[in-house]
């Protein structure tokens, strides 16, 4: 028993101090994203990441629009599932990971139109992002059950999440 | 004791008035909120295409102190009322400036937002003549352009607090009662057939600014079923 926690001890210790040194090394090219302790970070190119924030956001509004049709027209509860799902995975994706410090300014697939405040205002964009994840997954929730009222009235939460960015830290040009 | 009252403002330019009141509290509160409400944003401001174009036309063929060239603010005008040398009635040369700027500044917003997206799942009911990257201008103008409302809307707001307190003419009972205490000429004009052209020309206005008449998008088409 007492081994054991001495194991663990020391494996955390190891890791914990293998990080440190990679950092010191400096290891960390310019383009390594700052992730959570322990999680692995891929190396992205600042234009890769704003070019794939981009399409995050261009596939979910085909598929907001998606579910809006349906819920305007026909009801197709398969149709809604689908893209709920779409959306929720790529809410759930960490897409935080692709805002890396001086993708401020950049062109992927078009000149990015983040503001640089949203670099700076971390506390504000985490609760926003977080509000954002949570409707994504309650809209999965709500489209499982098919329920056209429900799922417009959603939509229209999960809407105002993205308005909750938008409006200040979007570019209007 | 002064009994007398004359007739200033006609009752379409004061439905007018209340109406587009209304119209513009909900349209911001519609435009803060978004979500579901961005539908409602959307028709509120259809809405107020047809109350200015209403106006613009009542300003030509409506009623005496309604008409735009009885307050057009001239630098005459304007310079002989800061002097305390005009006499007039309806709206005052200031006055007159910032309604020709509400009429101006609501217009360029109404514009603005037919052709805007919210880069959510709403776009104006004219995005499709203009496309996403004049669009997103667009936008950004409907933005710039709320604030400049919000400003001409407090001044309007306070301009009506300071004459009622300072000058102690009370400004709000002739637009809702019509009537104004005191000597003056009534107003004239602005009658039954002048009323159905305003009317009809709003109409066009809203129907055009619909994009009713745009081509229906294509039906749908078979796709693969994956």
């Amino acid at each position: 028993m007492k081994s054991k926690l001495l194991l663990a001890l020391v494996t955390i210790t190891l890791a914990g101090t293998a990080a440190a040194q990679a950092e010191w090394m400096g290891l960390p090219q310019p383009h390594v994203s700052k992730a959570p302790a322990g999680t692995p970070v891929a190396r992205v190119k600042p234009e890769d990441a704003i070019k794939w924030r981009q399409s995050g956001y261009g596939f979910m509004a085909w598929n907001m629009v998606r579910i809006k049709t349906n819920v305007e027209g026909t009801y197709n509860k398969e149709e809604v599932i689908k893209a709920a799902n779409a959306i929720q995975a790529i809410a759930n994706s960490g897409m935080g990971a692709l805002y890396l410090p001086g993708t401020d300014k950049g062109t992927g697939w078009e000149k990015t139109r983040v503001k640089p405040e949203f670099f700076t205002n971390r506390d504000w964009v985490n609760k926003a992002a977080l509000a954002f994840i949570k409707e994504a997954n309650e809209m999965a929730k709500v489209a499982a059950t098919g329920d056209a009222a429900a799922t417009k009235e959603q939509l229209g939460k999960l809407s105002a999440t993205c308005k909750g960015c938008h409006d200040d830290f979007k570019i209007k040009d | 004791m002064n009994q007398e009252k004359f007739r200033l403002w006609d009752l379409p330019t004061r439905l007018f008035h209340w109406a587009l009141v209304v119209a513009v509290v909900a349209a911001i509160v519609s435009g803060q909120l978004g979500g579901n409400l961005i539908d409602w944003h959307g028709r509120i401001g259809l809405f107020i295409v047809g109350l200015l174009a209403f106006r613009m036309v009542w300003g030509v063929v409506g009623s005496t102190y309604a008409r735009f060239l009885q307050f057009l603010p001239t630098p005459g005008k304007i310079s002989a009322y800061l002097r305390g040398e005009w006499h007039g009635e309806g709206h005052n040369p200031l006055g007159a400036l910032s309604v020709f700027a509400l009429l101006a500044l609501l217009t360029a917003q109404a514009g603005s937002g037919l052709f805007a997206n919210d880069d959510i799942t709403f776009v104006g009911p004219l995005f499709d003549l203009v496309g996403k990257s004049l669009s997103n201008r667009l936008t950004g103008i409907h933005y710039l352009v709320a604030n400049a409302i919000y400003v001409l809307i407090a001044l309007h707001i306070a301009a009506i607090a300071l004459y009622g307190h300072v000058r102690k003419q009370k400004l709000v009972k002739p637009m809702l009662t019509g009537w104004k205490d005191g000597e003056g000429e009534s107003a004239t004009g602005g009658g039954a057939l002048a009323l159905v052209l305003a009317l009809a020309v709003a109409g066009a206005a809203v129907y055009g600014a619909s994009g009713a008449w745009l081509p229906a998008p294509p039906p749908a088409v078979e796709t693969p079923n994956w």
